[in-house]
């Protein structure tokens, strides 16, 4: 039995609320990284649900291809911000946000 | 010919595949023995892709709009492409200011390794900034979207091996993806309720319907574009990622990347809200004069030139945000009771708007390819020890001094114009107290910036140099050049500003006609 689209959104904001909170509370740069990732996943859920709302079947090729070419583009961002994260601990010696502070307004 | 590339995607083609060449260039040039070949080839590459741009205006002039898409994927499904007068004018804006800059890195970055992935970065960030523009539907405009912003992310830490761009690319990339990745979510709704991410399929769909979910939808969408507009609760990133990349970069980023976020603003809010239902030019104002009033407080307090420049870069895309809300605020409110008067104020508002985007993005470049001479001579961008550096540097201080003036709004410069005109269609409904109100905090505003303006220019060109200043020379000639060249078209559009304005006042209408109707 198939579960409504209404369920799928609900979920994709709840992921959404995590990783926002995962990105606003983690001190711990890897884990802001991790965060970034389900906000990203949240995303992509959400257009898979919309998908199946707006077309009546789960399987619905745009937005499949949408989220194909999102997680490429995820990738190559994660990519990049774990990169920043191997020169932040070479500078620093640690991973952690508070020690990045360095910088004022 | 067998292969015709069509006239839209010639462009993005020679940007990307002169990308892909520039580390090839590298590895030949320096067998050769001649390590610029690979610099001047992203100069030529630009050159090409500025003028294939022109070529596709001159086009877009003539029909109106030029559009692209694969026959087997016709809209609303499959990629399109399309250009109207308002994109290809922020396109050649953009290019326009690549080709300066990659100019000015010749010489600039010549102590730097990895110069090939310099320039095949330089080029993909304006490759991805000219393809959001071109872009005719959401997918194509995520996927350049993010080609944007890796290479910026990427390029402000260009210079890994310091603290600083470690810790401000870190803040940047964080930010700005979970800006874009909050616009996507937004356009997710706007997909649910369409069926289609194409641009003219999906605002046909929505025109007329007013539901709660497109009003989170079109908030999610204006604040992820706002995070890289550095609209204010969403600017911190800005004043650290802007000082802390290489000072081309910092022209760059300035100048044109954050006017992508604008023009992601003004396209998606213009064309799938029609702001004759949807009622947020109001709000979009108090975001506007918010970004102005703080920034410009932000920006007295600084000692650092670069970090001055880029809060003073928030200042002026306050100034565009208004712009816009002043022209959305004027349809919502008088569309039903006076349509001409409605469509006249907001088409003049917005070209007002699109005027500054091109002088902000002349000025703001020059001043951070000045201040990019200063730290290449003096190595410090610490306005205490800059002082006098004018006096020993006098084409470079000749050309900060006409970009500050500029961006001040002094009038024979080309900044003059623009904010008038804002200020004008601000004014244009004198029984209108709210707009009366949010246009006086403007020009207070401007007043306010021009005072700190003219006092870094006091400091730079008239007080009397001190020891490190006073050793410094003038920046090598590939430097200076496009400085001077920047300066002189700040000059030459103050005294002829039709030349941009009838330019800028057909890409508004382009926006804003087919929406409105009429």
């Amino acid at each position: 039995m198939a579960l409504s689209p209404s369920w799928y959104i609900v979920a994709s904001i709840v992921l959404f609320a995590i990783g926002t909170y995962c990105l606003a509370v983690k001190r711990n740069m890897i884990k802001i990284v991790i965060g970034l990732e389900i906000v990203t996943s949240a995303m992509h859920l959400n257009f898979i649900a919309m998908g199946y709302a707006a077309s009546a079947v789960a399987f619905n090729p745009l937005t499949q291809v949408i989220v194909i070419v999102s997680t490429c583009l995820g990738a190559c961002v994660a990519t990049v911000a774990v990169m920043y994260v191997i020169n932040a601990y070479r500078h620093y010696g640690s991973l952690d946000v508070r020690k990045l502070r360095r910088l004022r307004w | 010919m067998y292969i015709s590339i069509p006239i839209i995607l010639q462009p993005l083609v020679i940007l990307f595949v002169a990308a892909v060449l520039v580390p090839l260039m590298d590895y030949v040039g320096r067998k050769l023995g001649s390590e610029k070949l690979r610099d001047v080839f992203a100069v030529v590459a630009l050159a090409f892709a500025l003028y294939k741009l022109y070529a596709l205006y001159i086009e877009v002039l003539k029909r109106g709009a030029v559009e692209f898409y694969l026959r087997s994927f016709a809209p609303p499904y499959g990629t399109a492409f399309r250009a109207d007068a308002l994109s290809a004018f922020m396109a050649m804006v953009f290019c326009l200011l690549g080709l300066f800059v990659a100019v000015y890195s010749i010489r600039y970055m010549e102590e730097d390794t990895g110069l090939d992935k310099y320039y095949a970065l330089l080029l993909t960030l304006v490759a991805g900034m000219v393809g959001v523009t071109l872009a005719w539907d959401f997918l194509t405009l995520f996927i350049f979207w993010e080609t944007m912003a890796i290479s910026g992310y990427v390029l402000v830490g260009f210079r890994k091996y310091r603290w600083e761009p470690v810790e401000a690319g870190f803040k940047y990339l964080i930010m700005s993806t979970f800006g874009s990745v909050l616009m996507f979510y937004g356009v997710s709704f706007l997909y649910g309720l369409t069926g289609t991410l194409n641009f003219t399929s999906m605002s046909q769909q929505l025109l007329n319907v007013n539901q709660p979910l497109l009003y989170i939808s079109l908030c999610m969408i204006v604040v992820g574009f706002g995070v890289t507009a550095a609209m204010v609760p969403l600017h911190t990133w800005l004043p650290d990622a802007h000082p802390a990349a290489p000072s081309g970069i910092s022209a760059m980023l300035s100048g044109v990347v954050i006017k992508a976020g604008v023009y992601g603003i003004y396209r998606s809010l213009f064309t799938f809200f029609n702001p004759a239902f949807f009622n947020y030019g109001a709000i979009l104002m108090i975001f506007g004069i918010l970004t102005l009033t703080v920034a410009n407080l932000m920006a007295l307090l600084q000692r650092d030139i670069k970090r001055l420049f880029a809060y003073s870069s928030i200042v002026n895309i306050g100034y565009i945000i208004t712009a816009a809300g002043i022209a959305a605020y004027v349809l919502t409110t008088y569309y039903s009771s006076n349509p001409t008067l409605a469509t006249s104020v907001a088409v003049f508002a917005l070209a007002g708007g699109l005027f500054h985007v091109f002088n902000h993005a002349i000025g703001k470049g020059l001043l951070f390819l000045c201040s990019g001479c200063f730290l290449h001579e003096v190595k410090t961008r610490d306005l205490n020890v800059l002082e006098g550096i004018g006096r020993r540097m006098p084409w470079t201080g000749a050309s900060l001094s006409i970009g500050l003036l500029a961006l001040a709004g002094v009038p024979p410069l080309n900044g003059f114009w623009s904010k008038l005109f804002i200020i004008l269609a601000g004014l244009s409904i004198p029984q209108d107290g709210f707009m009366i109100v949010v246009t006086s905090i403007l020009i207070l505003n401007a007043i306010f910036a021009a005072a700190y303006y003219l006092w870094v220019m006091q400091r730079i060109m008239l007080r009397e140099p001190k020891e490190r200043a006073a050793a410094a020379h003038e920046a090598p000639f590939t430097m200076v050049l496009p400085i001077v060249v920047m300066a002189a078209l700040c000059v030459i559009i103050g005294l002829f500003p039709g030349l941009i304005l009838s330019l800028a006042d057909v890409a508004a209408r382009s926006l804003l006609l087919p929406v409105i109707g009429g």
